[in-house]
């Protein structure tokens, strides 16, 4: 790939200061960067740097998300058999929801990378690789039948307003592909708002999702109502399996539980994050489920167990709430970071009437408030540090 | 005494580590002081080329406090005093004679050491010109002699890669070390500190309080011993002292002479043979380096990787520093990197996302393995950090310029070396060290 490398390095110059290609710098800065490692070289101590880079990171959670593309296109094309009453192997399945799933992703990385060039050529700063992992998340939270129109507008809305305003990967409050998905459901309510199931089915096709049963009865337990359910499957196994309709990425529990541990190990996610997570939801749901028998809300009878597998908590938990720079950044604060997404999550799924999901609004409502909870954090460090210098 | 047990930090398992025996180093003939590695100093000259000048000749002084001087590592004549721009004063060099004579000192037996005043002990080691081995906490610079400090630590172990290993440098030193020891312990109130590791031969020196620590680097720190030991509070000074420096006090009080040599260590993936050498202070690099590289195209360090100040072969050594690290300066530039999966022969990261062989040294190269990004919190600089320090909290005040929130963060505690770690590993490839400093600068103006 030598040539490759002496082309581009030869073309180069065009691109320099004050030469008429200069405003693609960026451009010709990405190519090259993504095509050959950095030839950069250390200015000042230490002279020697890790092997890591935001490329590699980037890249390392993108491919993370791959199993739950693959399965996601598995279960559209099933979810899409089973709806018109079709024997279809899982071969078939699989074809059936990639065309589904690849004018999502090309419209998704089409106006994610638009955004972002833009915005690198005009404010004169690198491409950065973190707008791949927000077009890869994007897609996976979206219903397969989403209008492709909707989708380029809140995949702009999402990368500009949710990120590019405030300065790019790194400086922004909240995350990018959340707000995408924000953006989608209170523009679309109706279609969005997770009382209906998504799924590639005959017009006029509609059904409860696991959620939106328990919020629609009252006085009932939400166990047996689920699995009173005969149109789906909503049995905790089956829920946690992910064959049942819902946003292309989020169904399968187990391999989004395989990705979020090997993020962790990795060490590219926060632990805390997920623990705080976890125990948030449980806690909160077990509250509700004392309160239930004196309450006609059938929602606070879910079982904590059902609350980790019902939604999109174990998808948003793992790939949305512990982004790095719009969570909390210090040690404590994640874990109240985390257990605050998870406590959140119940609350709205529970006792908000309008949205049987809440698990989006629980992360973007926790954005806001992790910089106040670092500012806690912060205080408490500095007034140990001033107790041991009186 | 007590054992202090670090687990935050890392040892970079770099390639070219020294071996445990002291070569002699090739003969110079000349030797150079570099006002520059003295931060705050302001120097003016006590010599002009073509002076004669023996070991122990001050050479300069500084004008914010004229009773420090520096000492001539060598006898022979100043052939060059080099200016930079604004005339700042680069070099002193020293073109060696053949019978190195050395200033005369007062020789003192163990029992007169110990018998010494503050005042007595002060003024031997300033008649001799070697005060500025001493450094203060907080800031890291030379101390304002007049003023006591509060402690005084020593580091008895080196853990930044590919340093000199003391346990080979003291070893037939101890008795000097000894008496350097009875000489500053007149200078505190306090206590004189020294941090071994266990099982250390400095571990029978009396007169000091001996503390143990075992843990990665930068667990060598003396900044870091501070934190662990005793806490260093704003109001408060603290000397630190190399234990080499404190031998060379040990010899001056002995023997009375100024012995500038010490042991330094020549290592890395870019030396042919890493080894350990007895040098003088200043040292030129060509005489170290010269026969001893393994490809043309190297950066050479004067001190260590992690901290160290590039240098070419016409440079001299650091006036502090104690090895010199040679790295290669060739970059591989891999197709499609970022997807390359990679190993541990072929990448090294503290964050565990390449496939791990083995413990192997790793051949460092000057590479930066990416480009400068905004930062992604990923807990890369709070997981080789051994201090109950926020540094991510920190770094930002610093860049916000706030002096108030960065002493609160406990920025009096920290010095850049202890933060060389954090600028290694961090995935952004931020200088964290460079603006921590950039940090100290901004107090230290303010107090």
């Amino acid at each position: 790939m030598k040539w490759l490398l002496d082309y581009l390095l030869k073309i180069k110059p065009n691109f320099d200061e004050g030469q008429k290609l200069n405003w693609l710098y960026p451009l010709y800065e990405a190519t090259e960067t993504i095509l050959f490692s950095t030839d950069a070289k250390t200015k000042s101590a230490p002279h020697i740097r890790d092997s890591i880079d935001i490329k590699r990171v980037m890249i390392l959670v993108v491919i993370a998300l791959i199993p739950c593309y693959v399965f996601g296109a598995i279960n559209v094309g099933y979810q899409n058999a089973l709806s018109f009453g079709f024997e279809r192997t899982w071969i078939e399945n699989l074809i059936f929801g990639v065309k589904t799933i690849i004018p999502i992703i090309v419209v998704t990385f089409v106006a994610g990378a638009f955004w972002e060039i833009l915005f690198a050529i005009v404010r004169k700063h690198e491409i950065s690789e973190g707008f791949l992992v927000t077009c890869a998340l994007i897609p996976l939270t979206m219903p397969p039948s989403i209008p492709l129109w909707q989708l380029f507008i809140a995949t702009s809305f999402g990368i500009v307003i949710g990120k590019e305003i405030f300065g790019g990967v790194g400086m922004n409050i909240f995350n990018p592909a959340l707000t995408a998905r924000c953006f989608i459901f209170f523009s679309y309510p109706s279609k969005i708002s997770g009382d209906m199931v998504w799924l590639v089915g005959p017009d006029g096709y509609s059904g409860a999702t696991a959620l939106s049963v328990p919020a629609s009865t009252s006085n009932a337990d939400a166990v047996s109502l689920l699995n009173g359910i005969t149109q789906f499957d909503y049995s905790w196994i089956n829920l946690a399996s992910g064959w049942i309709p819902g946003s292309i990425g989020e169904t399968n529990k187990f391999i989004i539980f395989l990705a979020a541990a090997t993020l962790m190990l990795m060490k590219l996610i926060s632990w805390r994050v997920i623990l705080g997570g976890v125990s948030g939801l449980f806690a909160m749901s077990y509250i509700g489920n004392l309160i239930a028998p004196f309450s006609d809300n059938s929602m606070l009878s879910i079982p904590p167990h059902y609350h980790l597998v019902m939604g999109s908590f174990a998808f948003g938990l793992t790939f949305m709430a512990t982004e790095p720079v719009t969570g909390s950044h210090t040690d404590t604060g994640r874990l109240i970071y985390g257990f605050f997404v998870g406590v959140l999550t119940v609350i709205i799924r529970s006792i908000n009437p309008a949205y049987p999901e809440g698990v989006m609004l629980a992360i973007l409502l926790m954005n806001a408030f992790a910089s106040l909870i670092d500012y806690f954090v912060v205080k408490v460090n500095i007034s140990k540090r001033m107790a041991r210098y009186a | 005494m007590s054992h202090i047990k670090i687990k935050k930090g890392h040892d970079i398992k770099i390639s070219g580590i020294p071996k445990s025996d002291i070569s002699t180093a090739p003969t110079a003939s000349e030797l150079a002081l570099l006002p520059s590695d003295f931060r705050g100093v302001k120097p003016k000259l006590m010599v002009k080329v073509g002076d004669n000048v023996k070991i122990g000749t001050p050479l300069f002084f500084d004008k914010l406090n004229p009773s420090l001087r520096w000492a001539s590592p060598g006898s022979g004549i100043i052939k060059d005093i080099k200016y930079g721009p604004r005339r700042v004063i680069e070099k002193i060099e020293i073109e060696l004679d053949k019978d190195q004579q050395g200033l005369d000192f007062k020789s003192h037996s163990m029992n007169d050491i110990s018998n010494l005043s503050e005042d007595e002990v002060l003024d031997v080691i300033l008649g001799a010109n070697l005060f500025p081995h001493f450094r203060q906490r907080p800031f890291n610079t030379i101390p304002d002699h007049k003023i006591r400090p509060r402690d005084i630590f020593i580091s008895g172990l080196n853990t930044a890669p590919l340093a000199v290993d003391l346990e080979i440098a003291m070893a037939d030193e101890i008795e000097n070390f000894q008496a350097g020891i009875n000489a500053i312990e007149k200078l505190t109130d306090g206590k004189v500190y020294l941090t071994n590791k266990v099982d250390s031969k400095l571990s029978d020196v009396k007169n000091v309080n001996i503390n143990t620590i075992e843990g990665p680097h930068p667990s060598g720190n003396v900044g870091i011993q501070i934190h662990h030991i005793s806490h260093l509070k704003p109001s408060e000074l603290i000397w630190t002292i190399d234990p080499q420096d404190v031998v060379m006090i040990g010899k001056l009080f002995l023997k009375g002479v100024y012995d500038p040599s010490k042991i330094i260590s020549v290592a890395g993936p870019g030396v042919k043979e890493p080894t350990h050498l007895r040098v003088k202070t200043g040292y030129p690099i060509k005489s170290i380096l010269k026969s001893n590289l393994s490809s043309d195209n190297v950066r050479m360090i004067s001190g260590d990787v992690l901290t160290g100040r590039e240098c070419t072969l016409e440079d001299y050594m650091s006036f502090y520093d104690s090895s010199i690290s040679v790295i290669s300066n060739e970059i591989n530039r891999e197709f499609i990197g970022m997807l390359n999966p990679g190993s541990s022969s072929s990448r090294y990261s503290l964050t565990p996302v390449f496939v791990s062989l083995s413990n192997i040294l790793f051949p460092f190269t000057s590479s930066q393995n990416g480009n400068h990004r905004a930062v992604v919190p990923i807990n890369s600089w709070e997981r080789v950090l051994p201090m109950d320090i926020l540094p991510n909290e920190l770094y930002r005040s610093i860049l916000a310029e706030d002096i108030e929130e960065m002493e609160s963060l406990g920025l009096f505690e920290c010095d850049d070396e202890d933060f060389a770690l954090c600028s290694f590993a961090c995935p952004s490839k931020t200088d964290v060290s460079g603006v921590i400093r950039k940090g100290l600068d901004m107090l230290q103006a303010e107090v």
